[in-house]
């Protein structure tokens, strides 16, 4: 068994390149050659039916290459490119199928916790010189950035609001720091064409201002249609020149988890106009006397807040408020200002928008509020909170400011006047106090020190000036009585003022305002 | 031990590497390129980065390992998109909403022939969350997944598919029961607040046309979207009809089905003159005859087929609406417009914006026959 074994094994590498010579157990041991390989050669009828074939097939795949190159549409689909699961399999990946389930979005009390994404609108028009303030008011808000997706609508301006907002937002979006980024950024360019008179009498007169409000309304309409995505749970609507605000105010507003919900809105005066004024006046409850009223009027008619032609007699938002009083209190209202509003986004899904017509004898955020209430949705602002908007003095404001300026240098001329009349008084007075001096002293001890002298003189002159200000404080009480006249009719003038002031939702033109004079 | 010379010249490693080549070449060359295709491809696609974009845009998914970067600031220049009566030369992208209750695989398979270009097309339909409505997303579902893989001229820009967040008022979905009048108000404020989100969820900043066309319409010609956009009306509506086994003919017919088409009459406006602030004024019901003017009974196969005119009420089987429309915010009414609600209340309130509806009397759509 075993010497048979070792002579096989011995056969079965009988060559180098491992070929098994013969069968172990062949027997003959003659060397055959084995694939009895012979070909014969091929008779030139066949190789010439070879060659012809082989050109066909060759003509073939070359037209069809060609064809194809030049009708790419004609092109037989093998499924996707082998290419993508290799370098570009992101890049030629389009995702075109999204699911949704809207009751995931329904906004909460404590969004920030469950990820609700939040809508910023903001409507630009010639806003250009507030942006760099309501990017510091962005970069402020404590929501996480990440939730939240800016929208913009920029139409009919005539400075540099875009290419100023698209530097800030670049700027903004280049933060390193991850969290500082905000979520989906659009800019929508539409101009609206200027339907109203831009003269500055015109467009603050009463008859403008349905005309107005419903242009306005029409922009913000195209911006939330344009914006609303199914993945936001609340919209904010955000006036860009609000100059004070409170970095945690989207919290804020949403803890009370109303579906629309509006802050008190005012603004900073200069100490001579009062230091402070209600400014948004859009924010009031229904009244008996405005739903009569509004009965008379007819089908396009619009009531707008503060004109004398209509006295509505409605609790306003902003008259209620008390600087000391509970920020969280809630005040049901009908109406509601465009400022900042925080809305849940089924608010807007399930249709209700800014009426760009009279509904209910309503337009715009005023009109907003009153559907709002329409479909039973709550709507409640808050007369406690408060933010500021920013005071651009009227074309009043501005005359009155220019009269105090002349006022203020007339008195400067005066004063000048007095000092140099004085000091040429104190000059000759001086010459003999020194001479009389001089003799005192001569008169007088003579050991007396020159330091005491000193020391009189300038006790003397102090007394002078304890004159000089007595008249002059003599003479600015003089004009404090006038100005106090001044104020006292500013006051009366300002009182029909306040009833006027509407708010503006809108960008700088609408700013240098003049409130019409009674 | 060489081999002989034609052996080693024809080495069947050689043909196989040569095979290896030449498929390869040709899945190379006849594979579809999917990103060029759909971005560049007809030049009039646009595609976002982010997902983050508006649901009428498609975007590119975003690679697993790639670092975070931030959403980038997009603009659209809504001043260019246009609403014209060639859509589809001017590459006027059109969004086809569908309220989706049941799937039915005819309204599918019709909206597959559309003739209008696919890649300008975008679909939204929202589905109630009930046992029906899970039926119908997973239908549709199915569907959408097959056509978004299949060839690639008839693949959809993008797709989205809501599930409804109001609860629907009628468990049933049946005819008689969909019908009846007192039940009319609730469910038509249900379906218009599933409109409205629908729409408003769904409209980009570049959308022209707003095609509504409910699921259960199962016949339309696959050129609707160019005939529509053709009579440059804002909002226009075909005349909705549905096929019947007539057993008086003992043939195939057909009926009028949708009679929320309509020109107002005095009788109505009285109506609704008389009626409370919440009372609505219906259509199609003998207990209140309104008298007003129905497209549906001006059907008339002889006259010519362009016959346009104007409405003051529009139904929603199918409708054409210029996205501008509803821009300014027309919206479907959930509450009593003018004692009018969803559809109808929608003409209203687009006339309230000074935007006219009109009608099709010989245009037909059909519906589903239950």
């Amino acid at each position: 068994m075993l010497p048979l074994h070792a002579k096989s094994k011995m056969h079965r590498h009988a060559f180098s390149n491992g070929q098994a010579a013969y069968p172990s157990t062949g027997g003959s041991g003659t060397f055959s050659i084995q694939p009895h390989k012979f070909q014969p050669r091929s008779q030139p009828a066949l190789r010439r039916r070879r060659q012809l074939i082989q050109r066909l097939l060759l003509f073939g795949s070359i037209l069809l290459t060609g064809f194809f190159f030049f009708f790419p549409d004609l092109r037989p689909d093998l499924g996707s490119s082998p290419l993508s699961y290799l370098a570009s399999s992101d890049e030629s990946k389009l995702e075109t199928v999204r699911y949704y389930d809207l009751s995931n979005v329904q906004g909460t009390a404590r969004g920030w916790e469950r990820e609700e994404r939040i809508l910023l609108c903001a409507p630009l028009r010639d806003a250009a010189p507030h942006l760099p303030m309501f990017f510091g008011h962005l970069k402020n808000l404590t929501y996480p950035h990440n939730l939240i997706d800016l929208a913009f609508l920029v139409g009919d301006s005539k400075d540099n609001t875009l290419e100023l907002l698209n530097s800030k937002l670049e700027e903004l979006q280049a933060d390193p720091e991850a969290k500082n980024q905000f979520g989906e950024i659009s800019i929508l360019e539409k101009d609206f064409g200027q339907k109203v008179n831009q003269d500055v009498e015109s467009r603050h007169g009463f008859a403008a201002q349905a005309g107005r409000r419903k242009s306005m309304a029409q922009a913000r309409n195209w911006l939330l249609s344009a914006a609303l995505r199914p993945t936001h749970s609340w919209v904010y609507w955000r006036d860009v020149d609000v100059e004070t605000a409170p970095f945690t105010i989207l919290e804020d507003l949403m803890r009370h988890n109303k579906d629309v919900i509006v802050p008190n809105v005012w603004r900073p005066l200069p100490d001579w106009l009062g230091g402070e004024q209600p400014y948004d006046l859009n924010s009031w409850q229904e009244s008996e006397t405005a739903l009569a009223l509004a009965d008379t009027l007819d089908e396009d008619a619009v009531i707008v807040e503060g004109y004398a032609e209509y006295a509505t007699w409605r609790p306003h938002l902003a008259y209620l408020r008390d600087p000391y009083g509970d920020p969280d209190m809630e005040m049901e209202i009908d109406g509601v200002g465009g400022v900042s509003i925080l809305a849940k986004a089924k608010v807007f899904r399930q249709g209700v928008h800014f009426p760009a017509f009279s509904f209910e004898k309503h337009a715009e955020t005023e009109g907003f509020g009153k559907m709002a209430k329409r479909m039973k949705f709550s709507v409640v602002g808050l007369p406690h909170y408060t933010i500021w908007h920013l005071y651009e003095p009227s074309v009043d404001d501005i005359r009155h400011m220019e009269e105090m300026e002349k006022e203020r240098k007339a008195k400067e001329a005066e004063e000048a006047a007095k000092k140099q009349k004085e000091d040429k008084i104190k000059e000759q007075f001086d010459n003999k106090g020194s001479d009389w001096e001089k003799e005192k002293a001569a008169v007088q001890d003579l050991v007396q020190k020159a330091k005491n002298e000193e020391k009189e003189e300038a006790k003397k002159k102090e007394e002078k000036k304890k004159a000089k200000e007595a008249a002059k404080e003599a003479a600015k009480e003089e004009l404090k009585e006038e100005a106090k006249a001044e104020k006292a009719k500013e006051a009366a003038k300002k009182d029909v003022e306040k009833r006027e002031e509407i708010h503006e939702a809108w960008g700088a033109d609408e700013r240098g305002k003049a409130a019409p004079k009674q | 031990m060489p081999s002989p010379r034609s052996l080693r010249r024809q080495n069947p490693i050689t043909f196989v590497l040569a095979g290896i080549l030449c498929i390869g070449f040709f899945l190379f060359f006849f594979s579809s390129n999917d990103g060029t295709a759909v971005s560049s491809g007809s030049g009039s696609g646009r595609t976002s980065s982010s997902v983050l974009s508006p649901p009428s845009l498609p975007f590119r998914k975003s690679k697993a390992n790639e670092p975070h970067s931030a959403p980038p600031v997009e603009h659209y220049f809504m001043n260019n998109v246009t609403q014209s009566r060639n859509p589809a030369e001017n590459k006027e992208k059109v969004l086809i909403l569908t309220p989706l209750a049941r799937f039915y695989q005819a309204y599918w398979d019709n909206l597959n022939k559309i003739a209008y270009p696919h890649d300008l097309i975008s679909l939204g339909f929202i589905i109630p969350k009930t046992k029906e409505g899970n039926q119908a997303y997973a239908d549709l579902q199915k569907q959408v997944t097959k056509t978004q893989s299949g060839p690639k001229a008839k693949r959809f820009a993008s797709i989205t598919i809501l599930r409804q967040d109001t609860e629907n008022p009628l468990m049933s979905q049946n005819e008689a029961e969909r019908h009846k009048m007192e039940n009319q108000k609730a469910r038509r404020a249900a379906m218009a607040k599933a409109r409205n989100s629908l729409l408003f969820t769904t409209l980009g900043p570049t959308t022209s046309w707003v095609l509504w066309l409910d699921a259960d319409i199962v016949e339309f010609p696959p050129t609707l979207i160019q005939d529509l956009a053709d009579y440059d009306a804002p909002i226009v509506a075909p005349n909705c009809f549905q096929r019947y086994y007539n057993n008086d003919k003992k043939a195939m017919d057909v009926r009028p089905y949708d009679y929320n088409n309509w020109i107002d009459s005095s009788t109505a406006k009285e109506m609704a003159a008389k009626m409370g602030k919440d009372d609505i004024l219906l259509e199609g019901y003998a207990e209140m005859p309104t008298y007003r003017t129905l497209m549906a009974m001006m059907h008339d196969p002889s006259a010519d087929p362009g016959t346009k005119i104007k409405l003051d009420g529009v139904g929603g089987a199918a409708l054409l609406v210029k996205a501008d429309v509803h821009r300014d915010g027309a919206m479907f009414p959930p509450f009593p417009f003018y004692h009018l609600i969803e559809t109808e209340g929608f003409a209203k309130m687009a006339k309230r914006l000074n935007w006219d509806s009109y009608g099709l009397p010989n245009y037909l759509v059909y519906h589903y026959n239950e």
